[in-house]
């Protein structure tokens, strides 16, 4: 593997980690919108402001992303190591917020549809990804 | 596990990208390997100490909980 695929790899996953954390707020915003004003109107433009700033945001910070072609792990051992981890993480994050949720699923249920807690559980494993990767990937 | 590898690298007046440049790993790799947060695998182990042109014994050291 050349030098340069290595530099390519850091750089995406950096921009990666932030994407997801970007991601993670816009969806925590879309469903947590509803819960604090037990309302839905606004969730369309906020939800589609908030994605497509990150999206713009993404695509800014990656600089031709595009060029880098699919694979399902990282090539650097360390990168392909914290991946993994942080994987590791985002399962035990939704665990963790699957079972709070069990826990007080009764005083929510009046308020909150399915697919907004399929969101609220999206943002989750979406904060914790990101947060994963740039605290491991620290120096 | 503790190890030598930034004594080696600043004597050899390398900068931990330059490092990881020769032997074509990310720099974080190196960061972390030298604050004893990552343990390389044998593969990586043997580039750093053919670089330096020593043992792998020289680099790492064992402590007693490993």
């Amino acid at each position: 593997m050349k030098q340069q695929d290595i530099k390519t790899e850091e750089k995406f996953m950096a921009q990666n980690a932030w994407f997801s954390i970007f991601m993670g707020v816009t969806l925590l915003i879309i469903s947590g919108y509803p819960i604090l004003n037990h309302t839905s109107v606004p969730l369309l433009f906020l939800g589609s402001a908030a994605f497509l700033g990150s999206f713009f945001m993404f695509v800014i910070r990656g600089g031709f992303t595009w060029k880098l072609s699919y694979r399902l792990t990282y090539k650097d051992e360390y990168l392909n190591t914290i991946d993994t981890i942080a994987y590791k993480h985002v399962v035990l994050a939704l665990l963790f917020s699957m079972g709070t949720i069990y826990l007080c699923s009764d005083s929510l249920a009046l308020q909150v549809s399915h697919s907004m807690m399929a969101t609220f559980y999206l943002a989750v494993m979406s904060l914790v990804y990101g947060i994963s990767i740039l605290w491991q990937s620290r120096d | 596990m503790q190890n030598h590898i930034a004594e080696f690298r600043k004597a050899a007046g390398l900068s931990q990208q330059e490092l990881a440049d020769a032997i074509n790993v990310s720099r974080k790799t190196i960061s972390t390997v030298e604050t004893s947060r990552f343990t390389p695998s044998v593969i990586i182990a043997l580039k750093i100490a053919l670089h330096f042109n020593t043992s792998v014994e020289s680099l790492f050291i064992l402590d007693e909980h490993d």
